[in-house]
């Protein structure tokens, strides 16, 4: 009972996070943007949802791998994901650029 | 957050004439020029990869199925798949972005690049850029 009540938790605290981003800080949506993004070294954190793509996956975090960038799999799909941006479109995966007020690049890359 | 489209690394071309060919970055531009507003590099490439040389070849034979043929490219950085892998060859004189104004130009620096490339893959140095990626 203990664990799922931690796991429920630290998605709020990723989704208020996330939000916080959105307000305050810099960040790309979108697939195209997010390479772009790791490619001239400006991302600092990559956010996948769980239903991507197999392939774009396992390239976005070979990029990542290169770039020495966190990657966090976020637990929801894309639809969830750009809900929790705050956006009326579905976002499989974004990149943080500046992350603003938001601590979210110091908590999570406990991740990857 | 490190840069690591620098030269000398190796990557895969993903589109055109070249798709699926390992070529090896000379020059990048991150930040675009006038004429290409898009981040780009030169890349020089392996157009024929080396063939697969068997303990039954002759010498002739294995100089023959030893060649290589290379290309130069300038190339957009979306059309590149980055590798773990790096080439360090030093051809940084020898593929200029002037070289590839002409066709004669072009002509020779290629020529230059297949000795260097076929001197290096004799040496059995950096076998995995010189495999045919299969696909």
């Amino acid at each position: 009972m203990a664990p799922v009540k931690k796991a429920k938790k630290s998605t709020e605290s990723i989704n208020n996070r996330l939000a916080l981003v959105m307000k305050s800080g810099k960040y790309t949506l979108g697939y195209k943007t997010v390479l772009r993004s790791l490619r001239n070294s400006k991302g600092k954190l990559v956010i996948i949802a769980n239903n991507c793509p197999p392939l774009r996956k396992s390239e976005i975090e070979y990029y990542a791998m290169l770039g020495k960038v966190g990657v966090h799999h976020f637990n929801g799909n894309n639809v969830d994901l750009g809900t929790a941006c705050g956006k009326y479109f579905r976002v499989c995966c974004l990149s943080i650029i500046d992350p603003g007020d938001s601590d979210i690049i110091k908590s999570l890359p406990g991740d990857h | 957050m490190v840069k690591f489209l620098k030269p000398g690394k190796a990557v895969i071309i993903l589109n055109g004439r070249f798709a699926g060919r390992k070529a090896v970055i000379i020059r990048s531009f991150d930040d675009g020029t006038r004429d290409r507003p898009y981040g780009h590099c030169l890349v020089a490439g392996i157009a024929k990869y080396p063939r697969k040389v068997i303990r039954k070849d002759s010498a002739k034979k294995t100089a023959k199925k030893s060649r290589v043929k290379a290309f130069l490219k300038v190339v957009n950085y979306t059309h590149i798949m980055p590798t773990r892998y790096t080439l360090d060859v030093d051809l940084k004189e020898i593929v200029t972005l002037d070289a590839l104004q002409s066709r004669d130009k072009k002509v020779t620096a290629c020529k230059e690049t297949k000795a260097r490339f076929e001197e290096r893959f004799k040496t059995g140095k950096n076998r995995w850029f010189f495999t045919k990626l299969r696909f």
